[in-house]
């Protein structure tokens, strides 16, 4: 179990992350969803004792993360954004000495070592130097060295990043495998599906705050089942706001040279009287793209911005 | 263990730095023939001799007995065949010895040696020119003070025992004669042999500091290394284990004096059978090496983690190791250094280390200065240890 009170986390005049509270449980996945530099990747830190919290409070299994650090650590199995390995050993290794660093001995630690290459699949390839590994196999190898002691708390932050699809899927199995074992999962990540699928709760962070948390449920119904419309063409900014405004049950979220974004109640059956109010304010409209109701449009309505930029 | 392990998989690395002092010591070996002792030239004097009298003979004789004859091959040749190695530059020098030597120096004669010389060699011609100057002036006094009686020896007949107490009697006289200038002598010489049993060869001179100079190399370079821990991310990931950062710490130092181990027993080793380096006590001699070089790399490790990156702990490794080197008598030994250069650089963490391994190779160091030295190069260590271990554990990690 992780608690996150009222955490804050400054780098001089820049304050990374601003007063985060949440709870994440055993046997869920609890998903941290923003954009880079959102402040994701600065919570892990504070959770895991790599960062000194600025104010707040952090507690893993009931252990304060500061002043019980490493009882603290000792329950957390981290997979880092970055994949810290050593590249010039093999993955047995590797497993090894990330398994010594939590404390764990042999025979205990040999036997979880070949469970844990087991279920990553990297068994064929144990005794080879990670530097010949693909980047999907160092991602799983990554995450391998984050569960070889049987922690009780993961935290995984981007565990995906730059892994091809056929990889992805097996590590987002690995990862409900690991709730469903019990383990309190936080997990990280930008890519809205992800979240979508794999997360029982999420937080929405964005500039180090988190604007909305819940279950996918909770979230979408914050949304009151709008659409989203994105318009792409030519556009006075104010005139066209104004003409879309008139329209009933429209808000606009963006508006700009280019781009017109809005969140629109039964949006297929008002597109002709939004046509018909831009065609007045003079705008040329080039495409229209109409998405249901997901955590990107809530993203979208809650920041005014697309969570990739 | 895990640094072990990396170490035998880039067993190159490894090689390198052991190979470095072992290069050393073959080159040296190159240079100075294997012997240790100092380095000679060797050359060839052609003589031709046409006057073939014991003189003449004598003449020869200097030049083929010690010292000269350690420097020079004597070579009897004709006139015309030396003529001609000489002008293709086979030989140092050709000695011409005309006909009538020993006729001119006994009868107070002028005469005329000829000798050609080597252009294309500075040393050996020149040596044999004036060795040659002062045979040549040691013959004219000679000749002035026993002409006589060298000439007596002259006659060409068995000399009767009349003429052989007459010889004695004037012999007798001239050396009473000759004591008034000569005996007792006005300035004595008392020559004492200094440490006799140190041989200052050139290897002896130079291989101490090259080694120390690989020793401080090697530092820098594996002080740096700790960068690789920050690029790879494995020191942060480190950090969020139970794991102690100063165990991890005080492994690297571990296996950084390991490799020390291996690179010093190489160096000494090549130091004393491919150099011929005086090593009284191979064992003190590599352990002292190792111990130097863990704690050049203990002090060269906060430099290296307290910089903004690898490329500037670089840079500052160099900066300091390399006016280190030159200051601290490894570029150059302390006795070819000017005194005021000495002063300081007997100051530094390598000049001190190096001081006492000379000492510990010549068998002449004294316990309580080593141990005196110990524990200050071992309080600096601990000290550089601690400055390390609060870098990595602040800003190195973030």
């Amino acid at each position: 179990m992780i608690e996150v009170e009222q955490l804050r986390k400054s780098f001089g005049e820049l304050t990374a992350v601003d007063g985060v509270s949440f709870t994440a449980r055993a046997g869920e996945i609890f998903g941290l969803l923003g954009p880079n530099g959102a402040g994701k990747t600065t919570t892990i830190g504070c959770i895991s004792g790599l960062l000194t919290p600025t104010a707040g409070r952090v507690r893993v299994m009931g252990h304060d993360a500061v002043h019980d650090g490493p009882a603290a650590r000792e329950a957390l199995g981290v997979a880092p954004q970055e994949i810290a390995l050593y590249d010039d050993l093999s993955a047995l290794e590797n497993l090894a000495f990330w398994g010594g660093a939590q404390r764990m001995r042999n025979p205990l630690l040999h036997r979880r070592i070949q469970e844990v290459l087991e279920i990553t699949g990297l068994q064929d390839r144990a005794r080879e130097p990670v530097k010949r590994f693909s980047g999907g196999m160092k991602r799983r190898l990554n995450l391998a060295c984050a569960i070889v002691h049987s922690p009780r708390v993961l935290l995984l932050d981007e565990p995906t990043v730059g892994v091809d699809p056929q990889s992805r899927v097996r590590l987002l199995e690995l990862v409900r495998s690991e709730a469903q074992a019990g383990r309190c999962v936080l997990y990280t990540t930008h890519y809205m599906e992800e979240a979508e699928t794999l997360c029982d709760r999420l937080a929405i962070m964005d500039h180090g705050r988190i604007i909305a948390a819940g279950t996918l449920a909770e979230l979408r119904s914050m949304l009151a089942e709008r659409d989203l419309l994105r318009l792409a063409g030519v556009f006075a900014p104010a005139a066209a706001r104004a003409a879309v405004e008139r329209v009933e049950g429209i808000e606009v979220l963006q508006a700009d040279d280019s781009l017109l974004i809005l969140s629109v109640a039964e949006a297929s059956r008002k597109l002709p009287a939004i046509f018909a109010a831009l065609a007045a304010a003079g705008a040329d409209v080039r495409g229209t793209t109409l998405t249901q109701p997901s955590l990107e449009s809530l993203f979208i309505r809650l920041t005014g911005k697309e969570l990739r930029e | 263990m895990k640094d072990l392990r990396i170490l035998r998989r880039d067993p190159f690395s490894v090689l390198t730095w052991v190979g470095i002092p072992l290069c050393i010591g073959l080159l040296i070996h190159l240079v100075f023939g294997g012997s240790g002792g100092q380095a000679q030239p060797q050359g060839v004097l052609l003589l031709a001799d046409q006057d073939n009298t014991f003189t003449s003979r004598m003449l020869a004789g200097a030049f083929g007995s010690d010292p000269l004859g350690k420097m020079l091959t004597v070579e009897k040749v004709d006139a015309a065949e030396g003529r001609a190695r000489i002008d293709r530059g086979d030989g140092s020098a050709l000695l011409i010895v005309p006909k009538g030597l020993q006729d001119a120096f006994l009868n107070s004669r002028p005469y005329r040696l000829r000798l050609f010389t080597n252009a294309g060699q500075r040393i050996l011609p020149k040596i044999v020119e004036e060795t040659l100057r002062g045979m040549v002036d040691g013959a004219f006094y000679l000749q002035r003070v026993a002409g006589d009686q060298l000439r007596g020896m002259d006659s060409g007949r068995e000399p009767s025992e009349a003429d052989v107490v007459l010889r004695a009697i004037r012999t007798r006289r001239l050396a009473i004669e000759m004591s008034r200038y000569l005996s007792p002598p006005l300035i004595g010489l008392e020559t004492t042999v200094v440490a006799e049993k140190h041989s200052a060869s050139a290897a002896n001179f130079f291989f101490p500091n090259m080694i120390f100079l690989a020793l401080l190399l090697m530092a820098n370079g594996l002080s740096t290394d700790i960068w690789k821990e920050r690029t790879m991310g494995t020191l942060r990931r480190l950090a969020m284990t139970p794991a102690s950062i100063a165990a991890f710490l005080a492994g690297r130092v571990a296996t950084v004096a390991m490799v020390y181990c291996a690179a010093s027993v190489a160096a000494v080793a090549a130091a004393r059978y491919l150099a011929g380096v005086t090593v009284s006590n191979m064992a003190a001699a590599a352990g002292w090496a190792a111990l130097s070089g863990t704690l050049f790399y203990l002090l060269l490790l906060p430099l290296a983690i307290y910089s903004s990156g690898q490329r500037g702990a670089d840079v500052r490794g160099n900066l300091l190791v390399f006016p280190l080197a030159m200051a601290g008598g490894c570029f150059f030994p302390f006795e070819v250094m000017p005194d005021w250069l000495v002063r300081i650089g007997r100051w530094t963490p390598n000049g001190l280390a190096v001081v006492q391994f000379k000492d510990v190779l010549l068998g002449t160091v004294h316990p309580s200065h080593l141990a005196t030295v110990l524990a200050g190069l071992a309080a600096a260590g601990l000290l550089a240890y601690l400055l390390a271990l609060r870098g990595l554990r602040g800003a190195f990690l973030q």
